[in-house]
């Protein structure tokens, strides 16, 4: 036997030619393909969540050339952000301010409108245009990029196996050799008032109720609450927003600027209860009624509403992805507990966006996307944790990143501060927009910036140049000297550089 | 009159202002990485837990824990080969396949199967 074995291959060819009786077929590879047992091939990277964070490590995973799966069970990518954040939120506020400023902002820029109507479901039509062609665009970018994309509800069998619950009904399991966890965040509920998404809601609620209320009660001064609150109060609703703190835009916000952009809001419409506590809640009649007392006690009212929007943050969501099978545990607040370079307590499985630690932002979960697949295929990634800009889309927008006033005083780090107001710059005094004022803070000795603090129009789009400056070390003499077009609202920020560092020329 | 020109430019560039701002190149991946596990830089608590990630401080203890086809027992190198026992399969139990009764050896393999493998099914079309 073991002679045969020896025979050269091209005599054993032709023998077996002149000799096989073997038929011919078209494909007899069938006869001959060993059958395994396993389901799917093991993957470099499988993914769970299709968020911001999930779908962005994707896309980077194919172009690294990883074998990449991503998991979401929305039935859409994008997650909360794409499909009932900050993209649907964000065409509901320019829709409305556009029709906010056409009702009440024409006349003194030489515009006559006859009878302006609001067609809400033409508006929200609006959004869910917008939300499906960007859902759809990175489904298309899946594609480009080699990435598989299962549509379901993925949890851990073992630290390395992924059961998914098709979405379509049956169930798969899928292996990775590395595993992101991105399964992101979800609104808290306010204890006491059963979320309905009708009268009791959530931003998710806000993004499509199917009338405007006559009141509606905001619990919670940050960001979102604010964001909604103004959509609706531009579309006719009595806004009252309650907050605990003492000041509204989230602890991050600086202080001045938070006090001005509560004035502004004001004058808006936009009635505020600060230092105040929600103590309970009661949906059961025709309106609902909340009992609330000041932050310290002894000053208790009843307030009522139609609707009551629940605004007071957002939880890590992870039930159903059964950590424990893989052995990873959450932190007291529900965040999965990682280390410097993303990794859980299981080396190969990783951990990024809203699900952990930082501030819960889109464009911190991108930025994590990007340096996690870094760590897996070059063994290095960059996030700067202390440059991730905020943005408020109210009208003027509130924008800030770095340090704040408050938080430089609580470290006792010496400042010096520069500001400019819109009122003096030339675009804004053309576009009859100038309130608010650029503010910015470095340190006194070498002029780095430290913060920069913005509320104006395009005060969003203008954060960038800051963040810039700051992630690369800039003094506010830097940017002074760099030559900004005029006229542009961007002179603003030039000329309170100028201001930190020496004067501003304009005010 | 030259070293007055050369005077002139060196007072110049006295008063020129250096940007704090610097031109950083092109970004390399640094040579050495510590990869052991620091904590994350946004953590609450600026702590790993303290079991956190696979921390063996030996190969040893890494054997404590390492599973290939079950648990990796470390008794052959902490044993004298005194103690280990008689190196012969115990009874009922074989080094190899080919030790077995016949029936439970490998079939001889064909020309026919030899040629298929060789050639992955190539051969058969055609």
């Amino acid at each position: 036997m073991l002679a045969s074995r020896l025979i050269p291959r091209t005599a054993v060819r032709s023998s077996f030619r002149s000799k096989t009786s073997l038929p011919t077929v078209v494909s007899p590879v069938s006869r001959w393909r060993r059958g395994y047992a396993s389901q799917s091939e093991e993957k470099d990277l499988v993914i769970i969540g299709g968020g911001v964070a999930g779908y962005v490590a994707a896309i980077k995973a194919g172009q690294e050339g990883l074998k990449v799966t991503c998991i979401e069970k929305r039935g859409a990518l994008g997650g909360t952000c794409l499909n009932v954040g900050c993209i649907p939120s964000k065409s509901l506020l320019n829709n409305s301010h556009l029709y906010h400023q056409i009702l009440h902002d024409t006349k003194g820029r030489g515009i006559e409108v006859g009878d302006v109507k609001l067609n809400l479901e033409g508006m929200m039509k609006a959004k869910e245009t917008s939300v499906s062609g960007l859902t759809k665009g990175i489904e298309f970018l899946f594609k480009k990029n080699g990435v598989e994309y299962i549509k379901g509800t993925g949890s851990f069998i073992n630290e390395h196996e992924i059961k998914v619950a098709l979405n379509e009904g049956g169930e798969t399991s899928v292996k990775g050799k590395n595993i992101i966890i991105a399964t992101g965040s979800e609104a808290t509920p306010f204890p006491g008032l059963e979320i309905d998404e009708k009268r009791v809601i959530t931003s998710t609620g806000a993004l499509s109720l199917e009338k405007v209320p006559e009141k509606l009660i905001v619990i919670g001064g940050g960001i979102i609450g604010l964001e909604m609150g103004s959509v609706w109060s531009r579309l006719g609703a009595k806004v009252t927003v309650v907050e605990f703190l003492n000041q509204i835009g989230g602890p991050g916000m600086d202080t001045e600027i938070s006090k001005q952009a509560q004035k502004l809001l004001k004058k808006q419409g936009v009635e505020f209860k600060l230092g105040t506590k929600v103590v309970s809640g009661d949906a059961s009649g025709e309106t609902i009624k909340l009992e609330v007392d000041s932050a310290k006690g002894g000053k208790p009212e009843t307030l009522d509403a139609d609707v009551v929007l629940v605004a007071i943050g957002r939880r890590p969501y992870t039930s159903g992805l059964g950590l424990e099978n893989a052995g990873l545990e959450v932190d007291e607040r529900g965040r999965v507990v990682i280390d410097s370079e993303y990794r859980t307590k299981a080396s190969h499985i990783r951990c990024i966006g809203d699900v952990t630690f930082g501030p819960m932002l889109a464009h911190k979960a991108e930025e994590e996307a990007v340096a996690a697949i870094e760590y897996i295929k070059k063994g290095y990634g960059h996030v700067n944790y202390g440059v991730i800009p905020s943005v408020m889309y109210t009208h003027p927008e509130v924008a800030w990143v770095g340090q704040n006033e408050q938080e430089l005083k609580a470290q006792n780090i010496p400042y010096k501060v520069g500001t400019f107001p819109f009122s003096a710059n030339s675009r804004a005094k053309t576009n009859l927009d100038t309130d608010g004022l650029v503010k910015m803070l470095a340190d006194p000795e070498t002029d780095r910036l430290l913060g920069c603090h913005i509320i104006g129009p395009n005060a969003g789009e203008m954060i960038a140049e800051a963040t810039l400056a700051l992630e690369y070390g800039a003094s506010t003499e830097d940017i002074a000297r760099t030559c900004h077009a005029h006229p542009t609202l961007a002179e603003a920020f030039k000329e309170a550089a100028m201001a930190t560092y020496s004067k501003a020329i304009h005010f | 009159m030259f070293a007055t020109r050369a005077l002139r430019q060196a007072t110049a560039h006295a008063a020129e202002r250096t940007p704090l701002i610097r031109f950083i190149g092109k970004r390399e991946i640094p040579s050495h990485i510590d990869h052991t596990p620091q904590p994350h830089p946004a953590s609450p608590t600026g702590s790993l837990p303290a079991n956190f990630g696979n921390t063996h401080t030996s190969f040893s203890s890494y054997r404590d824990s390492a599973q290939q086809h079950g648990p990796l027992r470390k008794s052959i190198g902490s044993l004298p080969a005194s103690r280990l026992g008689p190196v012969e399969a115990p009874k009922g139990q074989y080094f190899d396949r080919n030790e077995l009764p016949a029936r439970f050896r490998r079939m001889p393999l064909s020309l026919a199967e030899i040629e298929a493998i060789e050639t992955g099914g190539a051969t058969l079309v055609g």
